[in-house]
C-alpha cells in the first residue's frame, strides 16, 4: 500500500485544515447541545404544564428524524427561507438541534434515576422544588449521565462527517477531495482518516472512564 | 407513638403532618399552621418539622457533615461556621463525631440512621417525625438508634413515631395511637393501651404481636 499521497506535505496541511473544521464544529455543537439539552431535559422532567409538553414535543420530533435531513434543513432549507448562515454555523446549528434532543433524554432519565426518597428527604427539610433539583437531584444525576453523554458526544464527532453531503470542508470531505484526484490513494487515505477519528474518540472514552472513577470515589 | 398493622395508614398519617402526602379532605393544624390550606407556606412549616425515614435517605453525594449543614445553610440561611458548629454538636449527641467527614455509604445502617436524626435535629425543629426508623436495621443496630430516641424523649422533644417496637413504645410513649384500615381506632396511655385495650381490633392486634 502506498501512503506517499497521504504524507505529502500539502495534503497533510489540507487534512489538518479539515480536522480543525471538524473539531471546531464538534466542540461548539457539544457545548451548545449540552446546555440546551440540560434545559430541555429538566423542563421535560419537571412536568410543568405546557412548558414540559413543548419540551417533549421538540425532543420527540427531533430524535425521530435522520440527522442528515436536519443538516439539509439547516443548509438548503434555511437558504430557501432567506437565512444565509456560513456553512460552519449551519452545521453547528443542525448538530446542536439534533444532539440536544438526545442529551435531553439522557438528562431526563438521569434525573428520574434519583431515588424518590432523596426528594422526600429534601422537601421534608423545607427545600423548595428548585433547591431540591439544584442541590440534591442534579448533582446525583450528573454523575450517572457521564457515560451516556460521552457516547452521545462521540457519536456527534463521528457524525460531523455527514456534512460532506453539503460540502462542509471538514476532515472526511478534504480527504475525499484528495483521493478523488489520486484514486490509488483512496484506501490509504481512508485508513489514515479512520485512525484520526479513532484516536480522538477513543481518548475521549478513556478520559470519561477516568472521570467516572474519580467521581465514584 | 403510632402503632398498627401493615397497610393501616400509619405512614400516610405521619406524612400528612408535613404534607409529603396530599390531603384530599379534612383539616389538619400543626403548630398553628393549617397544613391542608393551599395558602400556607409549607416550606416554612417544614423547617419546624424534622423527619426520619425508614431507609435513612441521606444525601449520598455529601459528607455526613454536609448532610447535616445543607438545610440549615440553604434553607435557614445560617452562616456556615455556625451550622458546622451545631452539626458537630449533634453528631456528638448521636455518638459518632468521628464520622463527620465520611460519606453515608461508608457507614453502617445504624450509624446512617443516627446521622439522619442529627440532620433532622440541626434544623432545631419543634417536632420530629419518625417512620419506622429501625425497620431497615440489623437487630444489633436497633438498640443504638432507640437509645438516641429515648434520650430525645427524655429531653422533652415532641416526637411522632411510627414503630413496630412494642417494648420501646410501651416504655417511651406518652400516648399510643392505634390505626387500622386508614382509621384511628384507639388512643390512650401505654398503660391503658397494653393492659386494658378498649377495642376488639386492638386486642386482636396485641395478641398477634405479643405472641412472638
Ligand atoms: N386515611 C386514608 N385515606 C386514604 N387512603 C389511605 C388512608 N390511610 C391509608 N391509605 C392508603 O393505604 C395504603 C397503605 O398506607 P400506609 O403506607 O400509610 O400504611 P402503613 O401503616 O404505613 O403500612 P406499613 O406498616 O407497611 O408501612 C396507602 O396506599 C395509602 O394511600
Ligand atoms: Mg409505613
Amino acid at each position: 500500500m502506498d501512503f506517499s499521497v497521504v504524507f505529502n506535505e500539502a495534503h497533510l496541511k489540507f487534512l489538518w485544515d479539515g480536522l480543525l473544521v471538524t473539531l471546531e464544529v464538534a466542540a461548539a455543537a457539544i457545548v451548545l447541545s449540552f446546555i440546551l439539552g440540560i434545559i430541555l431535559g429538566t423542563l421535560r422532567y419537571t412536568r410543568l404544564p405546557v412548558i414540559s409538553h413543548l419540551a417533549t414535543l421538540y425532543i420527540e420530533v427531533i430524535r425521530n428524524l435522520p440527522l442528515l435531513l436536519i443538516i439539509f434543513f439547516g443548509w438548503f432549507g434555511l437558504k430557501e427561507w432567506g437565512v444565509e448562515l456560513p456553512i460552519t454555523m449551519s452545521v453547528i446549528l443542525s448538530m446542536t438541534v439534533f444532539t440536544s434532543a438526545l442529551v435531553a433524554e439522557i438528562v431526563r432519565s438521569g434525573l428520574n434515576s434519583v431515588d424518590r426518597g432523596q426528594i422526600e428527604a429534601a422537601r421534608s427539610q423545607g427545600f423548595t422544588y428548585l433547591q431540591t433539583l439544584n442541590y440534591i437531584i442534579m448533582p446525583q444525576a450528573l454523575k450517572r449521565m457521564i457515560p451516556p453523554l460521552v457516547s452521545q458526544f462521540v457519536a456527534l464527532i463521528k457524525d460531523t462527517a455527514l456534512a460532506v453531503a453539503i460540502t462542509l470542508p471538514e476532515l472526511t470531505h478534504n480527504a475525499q477531495i484528495i483521493y478523488n484526484k489520486y484514486p490509488v490513494a483512496a484506501i490509504p487515505m481512508l485508513l489514515f482518516v479512520a485512525l484520526i477519528y479513532f484516536v480522538i474518540n477513543y481518548s475521549l472514552s478513556l478520559a470519561s472512564r477516568r472521570l467516572e472513577k474519580k467521581l465514584a470515589g | 407513638m403510632i402503632l398498627g398493622p401493615s397497610g393501616s395508614g400509619k405512614s400516610t398519617l405521619l406524612r400528612c403532618i408535613n404534607k409529603l402526602e396530599t390531603i384530599s379532605e379534612g383539616e389538619l393544624v400543626v403548630d398553628g399552621f393549617k397544613v391542608n390550606d393551599p395558602k400556607t407556606n409549607i416550606n416554612l412549616l417544614r423547617q419546624e418539622i424534622g423527619m426520619v425515614f425508614q431507609h435513612f435517605n441521606l444525601y449520598p453525594h455529601k459528607t455526613v457533615l454536609e448532610n447535616i449543614t445543607l438545610a440549615p445553610i440553604k434553607v435557614r440561611k445560617m452562616n456556615p461556621e455556625e451550622a458546622k458548629k451545631i452539626a458537630l454538636e449533634y453528631l456528638k449527641k448521636v455518638g459518632i463525631p468521628e464520622k463527620a467527614d465520611a460519606y453515608p455509604s461508608q457507614l453502617s445502617g445504624g450509624q446512617q440512621q443516627r446521622v439522619a436524626i442529627a440532620r433532622g435535629l440541626a434544623m432545631k425543629p419543634k417536632i420530629m417525625l419518625f417512620d419506622e426508623p429501625t425497620s431497615a436495621l440489623d437487630p444489633e443496630m436497633i438498640g443504638e438508634v432507640l437509645d438516641v430516641m429515648r434520650t430525645l424523649a427524655k429531653e422533652g422533644m415532641t416526637m411522632v413515631v411510627v414503630t413496630h417496637e412494642m417494648g420501646f413504645a410501651r416504655e417511651v410513649a406518652d400516648r399510643i395511637i392505634f390505626m387500622d384500615e386508614g382509621q384511628i381506632m384507639e388512643t390512650g396511655t401505654p398503660e391503658e393501651f397494653f393492659n386494658n385495650p378498649k377495642e376488639e381490633r386492638t386486642r386482636q392486634f396485641l395478641s398477634r404481636i405479643l405472641k412472638h
